[in-house]
């Protein structure tokens, strides 16, 4: 075992160095601070990948064992930092992490970054959903409409259209 | 005697310069360099800048492919292989070694695409709920990479706690915070070029250091031969190996054996050999779990949220 996987254990080493610099990249590069967390989870991805290669190729279990504890690490540092994201969010309504610069050292620039582009680009298209099926009558025989539920209104509604297909 | 060590010392040292000479100027790291700047280029144009047009997204994301193909299958340096002398054309991603079969070799290069190629999208998605689930999807090539690797639980594992647990909590938070998708911060990156830069670097430092480093352990005869040469028959006597024959334990949960049990060696290993960092970890998710209880159950209280609150809570 320990002979037999000379070159795939260099297969292996070098799809982690890869998975690890496109964590970084990303790390470096974005600003969402949830994009950015998952990067570091991507970076400790590649690395769980080049422990799990040099297990094979020595033949011993460390590997793997580093791997289940970098697993147990990584749930312990997402439960923390996602707590810590919602604390943020509430103060800031936002997730980018230019809104928290002044966290920095004392007396460096601000950093010059690109600005927000205010025009919304509609890259997503959501799905429409036709109406299918009948609104199940309610026990007290009001006729159930379509009205959604945070716009009560007192004027009756006609019944709710029904269309399949 | 010192000067005798000195002396030594200075002939290592211009062996190590000329080595250093040869892997610098040599051939493969000039490729391995251009490919890799290839990928970074294409990973520059994919990630979000703030653009009108998807076209350079579309461009750069061929870019990438390209030096990923390039980098699985294109001729990169020529290794005289062991059985015949006979020079073969090997890859640095492609091994034509006889031992291993075409099976695992395609299986291996398959999910090695998919896990680079879901992670390339994953730091260039617009939208934050797309990078979890090609986050997940990069999670799900990785279990079966540690399947060609005959590591079934660490498979099973990786899907059930990083793919069913914390990329669920992502999705979780994401539509807690930003449910309408995407935002303005999403289309920009902050210093795009200088962090491809970076990766460009660090990839190729890392790809070029493996190569190196694989080829002089790769040939057997090499080292032996070396050794000759400066008179010693012995194996290297370096730091590392000294320390491994010390370090090597008598247990035998140490090895793996795959006559028994896969779970059966793990385990006994996990609570064998690494039994004390097993609670270790047992009380570091515990203070997780409480941390994260604490700091979330602070804003549910409405209090100001200063630090002289948390302060008071904690000497409470």
């Amino acid at each position: 075992m320990s002979e037999s996987y000379p070159a795939i254990l260099n297969n292996y080493l070098i799809v982690g160095a890869l998975l690890f610099t496109l964590g970084l990249i990303g790390f470096l590069a974005r600003r969402n601070l949830i994009v950015i967390f998952l990067c570091a989870e991507l970076m400790l991805q590649g690395v769980s990948v080049t422990l799990v290669g040099f297990s094979a190729h020595h033949g011993t279990w460390a590997g793997q064992v580093f791997t289940i504890f970098s697993l147990a690490i990584a749930a312990a540092e997402a439960g923390i930092a996602l707590a810590l994201f919602v604390v943020l969010f509430r103060r800031g309504m936002s997730l980018d992490v230019s809104l928290w610069q002044d966290l920095r050292e004392e007396n460096l620039p601000p950093a010059d970054e690109a600005p927000v582009p205010d025009e919304q680009i509609d890259e997503q298209q959501w799905p429409h959903l036709t109406v299918a099926g009948h609104l199940p009558a309610r026990a007290d025989g009001i006729q159930p409409t379509a009205t959604p539920l945070s716009k009560p209104t007192s004027q009756p509604q006609r019944p709710v259209e029904v269309s399949r297909g | 005697m010192s000067l005798l060590a000195q002396i030594d010392g200075v002939v290592a040292m211009a062996d190590i310069v000329t080595a250093t000479k040869s892997v610098l100027f040599s051939d493969v790291l000039a490729r391995v360099a251009a490919l890799l700047a290839l990928g970074g280029v294409g990973i520059y144009l994919m990630l979000p800048r703030g653009e009108k047009n998807r076209s350079q997204r579309w461009l750069g994301g061929g870019m990438a492919t390209v030096a990923l193909v390039l980098f699985a299958t294109a001729f990169v340096s020529p290794v005289v292989s062991q059985d015949g002398g006979r020079t073969l054309p090997i890859t640095l991603l492609w091994p034509l070694d006889k031992e291993i079969d075409d099976a695992t070799c395609w299986t291996f290069h398959l999910l090695a695409a998919l896990s680079l190629a879901s992670a390339a999208m994953m730091i260039s998605s617009r939208n934050p709920v797309y990078s979890a689930l090609w986050f997940a999807m990069v999670l799900l090539a990785n279990s079966g990479l540690y399947l060609v690797q005959k590591a079934e639980f660490l498979a099973a594992a990786t899907i059930i706690v990083y793919a069913g647990a914390i990329i669920v909590t992502f999705l979780f938070v994401i539509m807690l915070a930003q449910p309408q998708g995407t935002a303005g911060y999403d289309r920009v990156s902050r210093e795009p070029l200088l962090a491809c830069l970076a990766g460009i670097a660090l990839s190729t430092a890392l790809v070029g250091a493996i190569h190196f480093a694989s080829k002089v352990e790769s040939t057997p005869g090499a080292a032996v031969a070396a050794n000759q040469g400066r008179g010693t028959a012995t194996p290297p006597d370096t730091i590392v190996t000294k320390h491994l024959a010390q370090s090597e334990p008598a247990s035998k949960s140490w090895k793996i054996d795959h006559e028994r049990g896969h779970v059966l060696g793990l385990g006994r290993s996990l609570f064998l050999d690494h039994f004390l960092s097993v609670e270790v970890v047992g009380i570091l998710l515990l203070v997780a779990v409480v941390g994260a209880m604490l700091i979330t159950s602070h804003i549910q209280r409405g209090t100001p949220q200063t630090t002289g609150s948390m302060g008071d809570r904690a000497s409470t």
